[in-house]
């Protein structure tokens, strides 16, 4: 089943809250908005617009991880079609669509720690040196800011231990974190380096 | 115009992006979303170094078997040769992952087009000014970490410069020799039009060449909306000279046709 089958399908079952956003059907379409809003907000209506309301947090702050637990309040989105809810979504929370219906498929496959900074090269083959611990400790701080179920590992015997319980249960539209991303590829390093 | 129609293919635009501001993935989105527009693609999606969808997650997302990657980049170079191929699984032009055929097509920035997309750039931020008259930098940062761009700046100078239309065709560099710093010792003309060969708009467009040029006196921090305020200065006295400064050549909507050239470019070739 193709993604965007799928997330009809899951729609249409009553699915109605990704990460914080809150999906309402309208009479003619959909409407998002931040899970926490209500009463009057500023409407959109193009699923573009979604790009420039996950860029900044409330404070007008980067959010260069998208899935963080600091998404701006205020608007509603309103959209004519799924196909636009999906692609507003993609800025919302990018890609998140994708491995959801990856991981239903079985075609999902986490990528653990020691694996991903194994390849890297340049000025991030240093975080190759992290230790277990400041692993651990690092992945503990900054991964709880975020929104997704961590799927990787430090290694294959090793889980995260350094995160709350609910980090590695999927929620009813589970957004999965499938390999360390780069904003935590590029802490390692400062942790590294930080270590002398 | 070229006219593709693939609604069985998807188009993946892979880009740098940044931890720090919207302004780097912005004209990378933006190409994309003009190129949704024209319904060429059955998919059109977007990957990042540095912002999500990240290069190891995009292909997750596609549904076609049929998959172009175009990199949004200025140069053949670290990122095109050795970053974009690792993260993706790429083993050449072509390259079978997972039931999919994933196409690789050659930099924007390598484009013949990028010479015609300079000279519009150069002569949309100085409306009248005679081009005899003027000395046109193309910047690049230089020095990079096996990153061609002083290459790719040079050759941009070297091709604008036969064609005979501005007095003087400079390139300069952030980072080396010719600094952009000194552009008014190394320009002869009376005008100078400074073009950035950069992909987006960020620090280095708002902040630190603007440093580099004396038209910004300090930085400001982080790049920001305000940051495209330089822009508004033009044209700037310095230095007895009259300076026209432009944003990223990057951020020409026709990137977009670049993108698809790219793309028609790949098809071209026999495999």
């Amino acid at each position: 089943m193709n993604t965007i089958t799928a997330f009809t399908r899951w729609l249409e079952e009553g699915g109605n809250t990704i990460g914080q956003i809150a999906i309402t059907r309208l009479p003619d379409g959909w409407e998002l908005r931040h899970a926490e809003d209500s009463g009057e907000l500023k409407t959109y209506c193009r699923w573009q617009d979604a790009r420039a309301l996950a860029n900044l947090d409330d404070s007008g702050a980067f959010r260069p991880i998208k899935t963080t637990r600091d998404l701006r309040h205020g608007w509603r989105l309103v959209l004519a079609t799924v196909a636009e809810v999906a692609r507003a979504l993609d800025y919302f929370y990018p890609a998140m669509l994708g491995l959801w219906n990856a991981d239903a498929r079985g075609e999902l496959v986490p990528t653990d720690l020691r694996e991903t900074l194994a390849r890297q090269t340049g000025m991030y083959r240093i975080t190759q040196k992290i230790t277990d611990e400041q692993a651990h400790a690092m992945i503990g701080k900054q991964c709880s800011r975020c929104l997704k179920t961590m799927l990787w590992k430090i290694d294959a015997g090793q889980p995260i231990a350094s995160l709350p319980p609910e980090k590695h249960e999927r929620a009813a539209f589970p957004l999965l974190c499938r390999e360390a991303c780069n904003l935590l590829v590029g802490l390692a390093r400062g942790v590294v380096k930080d270590a002398g | 115009m070229l006219m593709l129609s693939k609604p069985n293919s998807a188009l993946i635009i892979v880009g740098h992006g940044s931890t720090l501001n919207p302004d780097s993935s912005a004209p990378t989105f933006e190409h994309a979303e003009a190129i949704i527009d024209r319904c060429i693609f059955g998919e059109v999606h977007c990957a990042f170094w540095k912002e999500e969808p990240s290069f190891r997650q995009v292909l997750n997302c596609v549904e076609s078997d049929d998959v172009y990657v175009v990199p949004n980049f200025i140069s053949e170079g670290y990122f095109t040769r050795t970053v974009i191929p690792r993260e993706f699984g790429l083993e050449g032009a072509v390259t079978r992952i997972g039931g999919r055929t994933v196409k690789y097509c050659e930099p924007v920035g390598s484009h013949e087009k990028m010479t015609e997309l300079l000279l519009a750039r150069a002569a949309a931020v100085a409306p009248g000014v005679p081009p005899n008259e003027t000395t046109l930098f193309i910047v690049g940062h230089g020095t990079n970490l096996n990153d061609n761009s002083a290459v790719a700046a040079k050759r941009e100078v070297d091709r604008i410069s036969a064609m005979g239309i501005y007095g003087e065709v400079l390139s300069a560099y952030m980072e080396e020799a010719p600094l952009i710093s000194d552009w008014a010792t190394l320009a002869a003309q009376p005008n100078v039009v400074v073009v950035p060969f950069f992909i987006a708009d960020g620090l280095h467009s708002y902040e630190d060449i603007p440093v580099l040029l004396g038209i910004a006196t300090e930085s400001p921090g982080e790049a920001s909306a305000d940051g495209a305020s330089v822009f508004a200065g033009n044209p700037y006295r310095l230095r007895e000279k009259t300076l026209f400064y432009a944003s990223s050549i990057g951020t020409e909507h026709g990137f977009a046709d670049v993108i698809l050239d790219q793309v028609a470019a790949f098809d071209s070739v026999a495999r």
